[in-house]
């Protein structure tokens, strides 16, 4: 794997990647602060978002508890998987016993976290992606870039090359609705002939075992309803007390994410179909998944746990923007991403993550739980300084300068050496490249020193 | 250890007595966008028109008026008078004559007729769920989604939308026609489900 | 001000970026604070917040310079800082920083409750606004993002901007957007720093100003820095430079 420099160089040098995440992210800031405007009471009802998360993340155990006697009491089957692994093995096993062929997919980022599109090719399961933009990532076999845009790094002609290739009856008019009517053409009866239905949860509900997705195309309803099998999988931080719990939570997550009031599609399914159901799966498996945020929970990360997944944080993000999310390497890109990616894929994999953010606080300025990502990217590089993982040079740099700092008129000394110094490399005012700080004058000028420091000058002023 | 009492080992905290007491308190006097309760029916149609809602709207005043009433929709549309009925017994009893009815739409092009249970003033939401009469996937399949509801179902808020009890097999809120922004966060409507969302207010008996 | 009224000593924490690249802004700060009928001390033993350490994520050496910060600052009414993000660093993440030690919060969180950017604190705290600045100009003013969210300093800066005569401001599209400076991610990632960076300069040529300001000197070395590689003519200020009278000398990068 290649390291999250050389990534974010390849994405830089990549004005498509660039023009693409802009019309999307762009787009989404826009409409989000309209529906901010729009919604007087934004800021407290982000103070009851992040109190209700905070309470369940507190009580976790009880409500989980609570929710698997639902869920059973209804119908459903529910499976514990501690790692990702467990958790994909669980699930193609619940498919060979279903005797799946093929499975119709609805976006989960939970599913991507785990795994799962691996682990189903591995098994020899055909899996059909029904969300718009997992289809086009599907076709071009890529991962996605963003966790509710997951095409964001596509624009609209590399799309349409795209399904011009694979579809069998692709658009003919070069338009965004065309394509996406060649989509639905594809889609639509692949879909319906599918063994089982796999989704995540956006919520699962304690009080009554049901499970919550939401979408805007109505792919999961396409996806889970047809088939004899439907299967969950669900982060354990996804549970709400109940339905009215989640309301809350919904007001804010369309709003973050696309700007409007709520998604298209809002369901809760609650066990298997009943008795003179007219449609409905035989069976339904809710599979809890813990991979890691127990000990997230455990080891101060706890307010991640808040996270709805909304994407808000990342389309704000001046780094993501830059650099799309395939450059941060893992599931979750952006601020959020730069949180959980150490969490899920090991710190020693991702020290770069937690560092590459200018900690400007915008991210926790639009997240609708008010996760302090800052505080907790500074988390992760307080752990990595602790464990050693930070390279040798800005362990000596911090560590030179600190002591010098230390030591006030040592530091006077050095300062004002280092101001004759600087300015002996100018002309005109200006630096064009400075010796061991070619990442500044790369690609900008460094103004010289005035002249003496403002100590020297100010002892002297006073003096006088 | 099994995976389920490991994690749940790892999750035991002091259970707290007053756990549904805090629980509750987290809903009091919830933050909503304002909607005048006074004119239920007028915000409520306000919120359909919204373009992220796109959906279109008709009233009758009787019940016998509804087949009239969706063949003027379809006629309209340049659609057949076909139709995709639930086994309801409320549109069983009316008059359907002049209308090609079957129970399952076919995968595209057909219309359906649902009844919601409520509508929702705040976001322009239809809410319904499954049951004997009232299958979930034609609803879905449609090209064209005709809801009828009762204008006395309108109701202000999202927290109104929750059945109490036993829940169905599913409950859904629909709120507006399938729509996607997945190429280039440009919105367009009829991704998967639905792509015309035409919503009957029954407005007597 | 009158005469009676005891006037507020107040401690200068010039920052060390300040003392070292543009000691103009340390002076600047000076003339408005005796302006706004303030008693202006400059504390012998500060060096450094201690920012980079602590975003570095070396808590040890952030909290270290942290004793040696509160210790020069401490005993005066308030500690006023031409920095949002020093001030930032001070106000907010002190306490945090020392939240285990018994014998220090107590003395952190008591420096915190005093300190200032400068000015939020000539605005908020002595209600004053330039009376004989003078500065022909038309400018932009780009928000600092420690500033701007962990200390609200937003609308300040416009107020005592507003009052200098002479000055129009046109406001910046994307004004609170991260220029890129981010301290030593600009060197750490400086490719993306730039890419950041190129947005924002496009941006200020964009408003037609001819002056850029902003109320830290990390941002706007990174601003005027790109502006001028790329062979722009718009000149950068500290806006205390302006405020304090003082917008007539060598903007930065220019030799006096």
């Amino acid at each position: 794997m290649t390291g999250f420099k050389t990534r974010a160089d390849a994405a830089l040098a990549d004005p498509v990647l660039k023009l693409a995440v802009e019309r999307t992210a762009g787009t989404a800031e826009a409409k989000r602060a309209l529906a901010v405007e729009a919604f007087p009471d934004f800021e407290r009802a982000r103070d009851r978002a992040a109190a209700i998360k905070d309470h369940v993340i507190t009580h976790l155990g009880h409500y989980l508890e609570r929710f698997e006697a639902n869920a059973i009491a209804a119908g459903a089957q529910v499976h514990w998987a501690r790692t990702a692994d467990e958790a994909c093995r669980i699930v193609i096993g619940i498919c060979k016993a279903a005797g799946a062929r093929t499975v119709a997919r609805s976006k989960s980022m939970l599913g991507e976290e785990i795994g799962l599109p691996h682990a189903l090719a591995e098994a020899g399961i055909g899996r059909i992606e029904t969300d718009l933009a997992e289809h086009i990532i599907q076709l071009a076999d890529e991962r996605p870039s963003h966790i509710i845009w997951p095409a964001m790094h596509k624009t609209r002609e590399q799309v349409s090359a795209l399904f011009r290739a694979k579809h069998r009856a692709p658009h003919e008019e070069e338009s965004i609705a065309a394509m996406a009517e060649s989509a639905r053409r594809e889609l639509r009866s692949r879909m319906l002939g599918a063994d089982v239905g796999i989704s995540g949860a956006n919520f699962l509900i304690a009080d009554t075992g049901a499970v919550c997705t939401v979408t805007n195309e109505g792919n999961a309803e396409l996806s889970l309803v047809p088939p004899r099998v439907h299967v969950v999988t669900a982060g354990i931080e996804k549970i709400v007390p109940s339905m009215g719990h989640a309301i809350p939570l919904l007001r804010l997550l369309a709003r973050s994410a696309t700007g409007a009031a709520l998604t298209q599609y809002t369901t809760f399914y609650t066990g298997p179909k009943r008795p003179g159901d007219r449609d409905g799966p035989e069976e339904m498996h809710i599979v809890l998944v813990d991979n890691g945020r127990t000990a997230m929970r455990e080891e101060g990360l706890a307010e991640m746990l808040r996270c709805i997944r909304c994407g808000a944080c990342m389309n704000h993000c001046v780094v993501f923007r830059q650099i799309g999310g395939h450059a941060y390497g893992g599931t979750y890109p952006g601020p959020m991403g730069a949180v959980l990616t150490p969490a899920l894929d090991g710190l020693e994999r991702s020290r770069d993550l937690p560092h590459a953010c200018t900690l400007n606080g915008k991210c926790q300025e639009v997240c609708p739980v008010r996760i302090p990502l800052p505080t907790l990217l500074r988390g992760w590089r307080e752990r990595s300084w602790r464990e050693g993982l930070e390279p040798v040079s800005a362990r000596w740099g911090v560590g030179l300068w600190a002591s010098i700092a230390r030591r006030p008129r040592l530091y006077r000394v050095v300062a004002a050496l280092a101001a004759g110094s600087l300015r002996l490399l100018g002309n005109r005012g200006w630096i064009a490249r400075l010796p061991l700080g070619g990442g500044w004058t790369r690609h900008r000028d460094m103004p010289r020193p005035e002249g003496r420091t403002f100590m020297a000058q100010y002892r002297k002023e006073k003096r006088r | 250890m099994s995976a389920r009492d490991a994690i749940l080992a790892r999750l035991k905290g002091a259970s707290s007595p007053s756990l549904r007491a805090e629980a509750d308190a987290l809903l009091v006097a919830p933050e909503r966008p304002a909607v005048d309760a006074a004119a239920l029916e007028a915000e409520f149609l306000a919120r359909l028109a919204l373009p992220s809602v796109s959906a279109t709207h008709d009233a009758i005043e009787d019940l016998s008026a509804l087949p009239d009433a969706v063949a003027r929709y379809l006629a309209a549309q340049d659609e057949p008078p076909a139709l995709c009925l639930p086994p309801d017994p409320r549109l069983a009893a009316c008059d359907w004559s002049g209308f090609t009815l079957h129970e399952r739409p076919a995968s595209d092009g057909a219309a359906v007729l649902a009844v919601a249970r409520r509508g929702i003033a705040e976001t322009g939401s239809l809410i319904f769920e499954t049951g004997p009469q009232a299958p979930m996937l034609p609803n879905f399949l449609a090209l064209h989604h005709i809801v009828l509801l009762p204008v006395e179902a309108i109701h202000p808020y999202l927290e109104d939308a929750p059945l109490a009890g036993p829940q169905p097999r599913a409950h859904y809120w629909i709120t507006g026609v399938s729509g996607t922004t997945d190429i280039e966060g440009t919105y367009v409507r009829g991704a998967h489900g639905p792509r015309f969302l035409h919503v009957i207010l029954l407005r007597g008996c | 001000m009158n005469e009676s009224t005891p006037s507020r000593r107040v401690a200068l924490f010039v920052t060390c970026l300040v003392d070292l690249m543009r000691p103009r802004i340390g002076f600047a700060a000076i003339r408005a604070l005796e302006a706004a009928g303030c008693e202006v001390i400059v504390p012998e033993g500060q060096t450094c917040c201690g920012q980079p350490a602590l975003n570095s994520g070396d808590r040890d050496h952030a909290a270290a310079l942290a004793r040696r910060t509160i210790e020069a600052l401490e005993g005066y009414d308030h500690i006023v800082i031409p920095s949002g993000s020093c001030a930032g660093t001070i106000r907010c993440h002190y306490p945090e920083i020392l939240a285990d030690d018994a014998h220090w919060l107590p003395r952190a969180q008591a420096v915190a409750e005093r300190t200032w950017e400068i000015m939020a604190f000539l605005d908020e705290v002595c209600g004053w606004r330039p009376e004989a600045a003078r500065c022909e100009g038309h400018a932009t003013y780009h928000d600092s993002c420690s500033g701007l969210r962990e200390l609200g300093v937003k609308a300040q800066p416009r107020r005592l901007l507003k009052a200098v005569e002479g000055l129009t401001l046109t406001p910046l599209a994307g004004e609170e957007t991260c220029c890129g400076f981010g301290g030593t991610f600009c060197v750490k990632y400086p490719a993306i720093s730039n890419a950041i960076v190129a947005e924002k300069a496009a941006a200020i040529e964009a408003t037609g100003a001819g002056l850029l300001l902003a109320g830290d000197l990390g941002c706007l070395m990174n601003m005027a820095g790109k502006l001028h590689r790329d062979g722009s003519k718009v000149r950068a200020f500290h806006a205390i430079e302006l405020i304090a009278g003082m917008g007539d000398g060598p903007a930065i990068g220019e030799d006096a």
